[in-house]
């Protein structure tokens, strides 16, 4: 009765991993598969994924083939003869002791080769991009441009990028499936990961996840890795060095001169844009991946805590002048760094300096839009369990008080702060 | 040699009857009841961890599922690895190591009784300790590995890592004293004629076992007092504000933790070399190599902890030596499996639910084994650490290896234990309910994990191409939780409702199988001298053990008034009838267990700045405690 079963099970099972095995490939399928070659690194790393899997699947096919065979050839049957008592055989006993052992050295060998290669000082001419992990976010510094970003990181295709990698407080570990292996962020440790991505990807969008248990929200703390043109990175990166959009120094000459940027007012619709007192060329604020070419596994689909209320109809008339100064109120410039505004240089939180060019807020946890930033700014312990950052909004609980909070903004000042963010291109 | 009595129907029922009673469980020294109890709580302990797999499943259904918290969460994966490993698989092997090696051994009981109950004691004890927090929602929630410095108290202020570094200690010094215990008996306890290359093979793996338990605990132990001091005391062993190394704990723990593992393996191999080769009437194949594959094993385990550690930029040499050393461990691994696959091999394979789950157990640790070896690759390691993919890897060796091998030792010794089957229907649905479940559950994870899924996270987005594959496992996770409630009802309803066994219902070749089912209490009423490996096959077939080598009655023994020629006892009689002297019952080893764990728990207000509470409650235990050692220490054992 089993062993019927058993018979019919096995081809269906082993159908069904084929199957399986070779459905991993799909791209739109498994946005985070580990299995396509698109950088050096993962290159190495498939190849001798191929050949650990290649024995793996004759060690498999060959062992569970014989105790199959045996469980079936041998059962006990009625009249059977009684069994040679057979206690060992030497030559076998060798000959199961040496085949594993050759099968390992050739497995050894290419992996030794691939540790050597892939742990080698990076190639001279890489960019440099400094990770620092904290709980629950990215960081990322270039220090050849001299600016910080966070949770959204900016390489070239076709050349080489070294990860520096460090942390502030708990182990992390920064991986991107696609492009290759994780490492570790430890602290009062710096780890280097370095990577080239093929040139021929074309401008492309990747997840990437912290891989080392780190505390509450773990889960949480994700990133974007955008692997661009060369021009459209140094577009990227030279605009994010320069200050952010509403602080830049007006040009001298007298009010009205072409050129002059005033601060944002936002438009009926919420879409901010930048007015001048005298209309002049939108300033350029460089590349940034473009929202519509966003794939869908990059955009978040986190939902929003049902019991987290904001007055969307607020957004609107939120005016980012009046949100500079909330930004104040509200205490945010004690975590949050903006350049050009002298009040906000703290470099404990994200530096949100061109925060409008990123897709994602949070972590990497969700869509970077007025109604979300508003509500992550009232409460994002609510969003984001264990969220370090303080809750703002009047009235929500806030853990660390043990009640509600009563220094905070109201609902249209988070309106205003929206606006100001949102300005920040 | 025929038996010594005219054969009589073993008693299944309690042989003293003035021995029931919960007092008499409290203070017992046998070791076949500190075996029993270990079996329930170890079983309990089972249900628990799977329990809690269970909601960590149902959470992870479907991506943002929000069935529980992210704190709730972190705490259940927490307490499931640390209750699977401390409180389930461990002290299922300490159940067998119990009840079995002195059975197996010819002897009376283990070299130190008292010192047994002790530990089964302390376990019971410890667990509790570990395991009541979650009902107040303050469990343990770092990992059940606890890497500094995420539980130093900068950055976990609350009492749940008090409790995991206090448990785990309390529970650590009940393995080691156990491990003391064992080595003990079977060096010297062993009956005449039983050389070493003699002994059963589950014995043998488990007297590796507790040099392993020796060897890799005081790391552990290092590793937690560190922590207990820096959370305790503001030693700054990992404070990373004074500029500690993370990888300081991790070296200390994978020193343990690499060991530990096979710890948790060996006695599941032990088990299944004596099933298998008793349902394949033919002895094991490869003995010696078994032995010495085993031995091996043990010792090149303390070789590869840095496996665990291919992400943390040790370099490109160190990488390379622990790469070359997991690989090299492959290799006496493998020769097991196929010399336990010769052994079944030109047998007469009787398909008993034990030898299905021993077959399992080879077809199973295959697979694990062979994801094992992957990692072995630290460039590919890259990119499976830390992911569904180790998780998929170490469940295949665990569920499928550990807790497979140990259910066909459950089924194996049910009868002997308890003198009454398990019903084989309910064991065949228990058994494929489980294989499928297991398979169904942990089999997808292989994908899930190479697809990009994180280990230790409470939900995932959807659209991340890792939907089904959590499905898929969740309802493996239900096949299993109806699988162990199958074996929970024929485990409880066969004590009293099963088919009377007698002293050999398998036909198998070792010691244990020569006297009543289940034992009187002092073992054997005359120890019997071995002669060779397989004792009770020379005396009932010895045809089947006609070329192996044998020894005379009375060459290279002890001389041992007590012990005459391999026979069969069918007769149980008390031991005050027989003039036996054994271990008087009583109560010290649990009061100076208590008293122990009493002591430990008044460090828990040491940082809630309740000192004189801490004090009182620590001293008193420890004064306790010593009372009831000195008295324990200078009372005679029998």
């Amino acid at each position: 009765m089993s062993m019927l079963r058993l018979r019919q099970a096995a081809p269906a099972l082993l159908i069904a991993a084929a199957l399986l095995t070779l459905s991993a490939c799909g791209m739109t399928e498994y946005p985070n598969s580990t299995f396509n070659p698109n950088s050096d690194f993962n290159t190495a790393i498939d190849n001798l994924f191929d050949r650990l899997l290649f024995w793996g699947t004759i060690v498999f096919v060959v062992v569970e083939a014989a105790l199959i065979f045996t469980i079936f050839r041998f059962r006990k049957r009625p009249g059977g003869a009684a069994p040679k008592q057979i206690h060992g055989n030497v030559a076998l006993e060798i000959s199961w002791t040496v085949i594993p052992a050759v099968i390992l050295v050739l497995i050894a060998i290419p992996t030794v080769k691939t540790i050597f290669e892939t742990q080698a000082p990076a190639p001279a001419g890489a960019l440099t991009v400094e990770v620092t992990g904290h709980q629950w976010w990215w960081e990322f510094h270039y220090p050849e441009f001299g600016f910080s970003t966070a949770n959204e990181v900016y390489i070239p295709l076709g050349r080489t990028t070294n990860f520096v990698l460090k942390t502030k407080d708990v182990l992390h570990s920064f991986w991107i499936p696609q492009m290759g292996g994780k490492r570790d962020l430890i602290t009062n440790k710096t780890n280097y990961m370095w990577f080239t991505p093929n040139a021929d990807l074309g401008s492309s969008a990747w997840n990437g996840f912290c891989t080392e248990y780190c505390g509450s929200s773990h889960a949480n703390m994700k990133f974007r890795l955008f692997t661009v043109e060369p021009a459209e990175f140094e577009s990227w990166a030279r605009h994010q060095a320069t200050v952010a959009v509403p602080h830049r120094t007006p040009a001298t000459g007298a009010p009205g001169t072409p050129g002059t940027t005033t601060l944002v007012t936002v438009a009926s619709n919420p879409s901010v844009t930048v007015t001048d007192s005298v209309p002049a060329a939108e300033p350029e604020i460089g590349y940034f991946f473009p929202a519509a070419d966003l794939p869908d596994h990059v955009i978040p689909k986190t939902p929003i805590p049902a019991d987290l209320p904001f007055d969307d109809g607020l957004l609107a008339g939120g005016d980012a002048t009046r949100g500079q100064q909330s930004f104040i109120l509200g205490g945010c410039i004690g975590c949050h760094a903006i350049n050009g505004n002298p009040m906000a240089m703290s470099p404990i939180g994200p530096n949100l300096t061109h925060l409008a060019t990123r897709h994602t807020i949070g972590g990497g946890l969700f869509t970077n839009d007025a109604p979300t930033l508003a509500r992550w700014i009232k409460n994002a312990k609510k969003m984001k369990p264990g969220a370090l950052m303080n809750t703002i909004g009047i009235g929500e609980y806030e853990p660390l008080l043990k009640g509600p909070v009563t220094a905070g903004l109201t609902d249209a000042q988070i309106a205003d702060v929206v606006a100001y963010l949102r300005s920040l291109k | 040699m025929a038996s010594i009595a005219a054969p009589t129907t073993a008693s299944h029922a309690s042989t003293e009857p003035e021995n029931t009673g919960i007092w008499s469980w409290i203070t017992t020294v046998d070791h076949k009841r500190i075996g029993t109890l270990y079996l329930w709580t170890a079983l309990f302990f089972f249900i628990v961890g799977g329990f809690e797999a269970t909601l960590i499943r149902t959470q992870l259904m479907r991506p943002n599922m929000g069935f529980v918290s992210a704190e709730t969460y972190n705490q259940l994966f927490t307490m499931h690895g640390t209750t699977m490993v401390f409180l389930a698989v461990m002290p299922l092997s300490a159940a067998f190591f119990n009840f079995l090696i002195p059975l197996q051994i010819g002897a009376r009981d283990v070299a130190f009784p008292r010192l047994n109950a002790f530990s089964y004691w302390v376990y019971l004890l410890g667990g509790i300790f570990i395991t009541l927090p979650i009902l107040f929602q303050v469990a343990p929630d770092a990992g059940w590995f606890g890497y500094a410095p995420l539980t130093t108290t900068r950055f976990s202020s609350g009492p749940n890592i008090d409790f995991w570094v206090l448990g785990l200690q309390i529970l650590g010094i009940s393995s080691l004293a156990a491990a003391f215990n064992f080595i003990t008996t079977i060096i010297n306890l062993r009956a005449p004629g039983m050389t070493l290359m003699r002994m059963p093979m589950f014995t043998w793996m488990s007297f590796v076992v507790q040099f392993l338990v020796i060897l890799a605990f005081p790391p552990i132990t290092i590793a937690l007092f560190f922590l207990l001091m820096d959370r305790f005391f503001g030693t700054t062993f990992y404070a990373i504000a004074a500029g500690a190394d993370p990888l300081l704990w991790q070296h200390l723990f994978w020193v343990f933790g690499h060991p530990e593992v096979y710890i948790l393996i060996l006695p599941a191999f032990g088990l299944v070399s004596e099933v298998l080769p008793t349902f394949s009437r033919k002895p094991l194949f490869g003995y010696n190599v078994m032995v010495y594959s085993g031995i091996m094993i043990g010792f090149l385990g303390f070789g590869v902890w840095a496996h665990h550690m291919f992400a943390v930029g040790m370099g490109a040499v160190a990488d390379s030596i622990f790469s070359l050393m997991t690989m090299l461990i492959a290799i006496p691994t493998g020769v097991k499996i196929f010399n336990w696959i010769a052994t079944m091999w030109s047998g007469e394979i009787r398909f008993t639910v034990s030898m299905k789950f021993a077959i399992a157990l080879i077809a199973m640790f295959t697979i694990g084994g062979i994801s094992g070896v992957m990692h072995s690759s630290p460039p590919a390691d890259l990119q499976q650490t830390d992911t569904y993919f180790v998780v998929a890897h170490f469940h295949y060796v665990l569920f499928g290896g550990s807790i497979m091998g140990i259910f066909a030792g459950i089924y194996f010794y049910y009868p002997k234990m308890t003198g009454r089957h398990l019903n084989e229907t309910q064991g065949n649905w228990h058994f494929w309910l489980n294989l499928i479940g297991m398979n169904l559950t942990f089999f997808p994870m292989h994908f899930s994990g190479l697809l990009g899924m994180s280990r230790r996270i409470y939900t995932y987005d959807a659209g991340q191409g890792f939907d089904m594959f959590n499905l898929l496992a969740t309802y493996g996770t239900y096949l299993l939780v109806v699988a162990t409630a199958v074996f929970v009802w024929n485990f409880i309803r066969s004590h009293t409702r099963g088919e009377i066994a007698g002293n050999d219902p398998w036909g198998a070749p070792t010691l244990e199988w020569s006297i009543p089912s289940p034992p009187p209490e002092y073992n054997f009423a005359k120890l019997p001298s071995v002669t060779s490996r397989y004792p009770l096959w020379d005396l009932n077939n010895p045809e089947m053990t006609s070329e192996i080598a044998h020894s005379a009655a009375d060459a290279k023994v002890i001389t041992d008034s007590h012990a005459v020629p391999m026979h069969i006892e069918t007769e149980t009689h008390t031991a005050k009838e027989l003039g036996i002297p054994m271990p008087f019952p009583t109560a010290k080893p649990f009061v100076v267990a208590f008293s122990m764990v009493v002591m430990f728990c008044g460090l828990l207000f040491l940082r809630n700045d309740m000192f004189a509470l801490s004090m009182t409650v620590t001293i008193s235990g420890a004064l306790v405690m010593v009372a009831g050692l000195y008295s324990w220490l200078t009372s005679p054992l029998e």
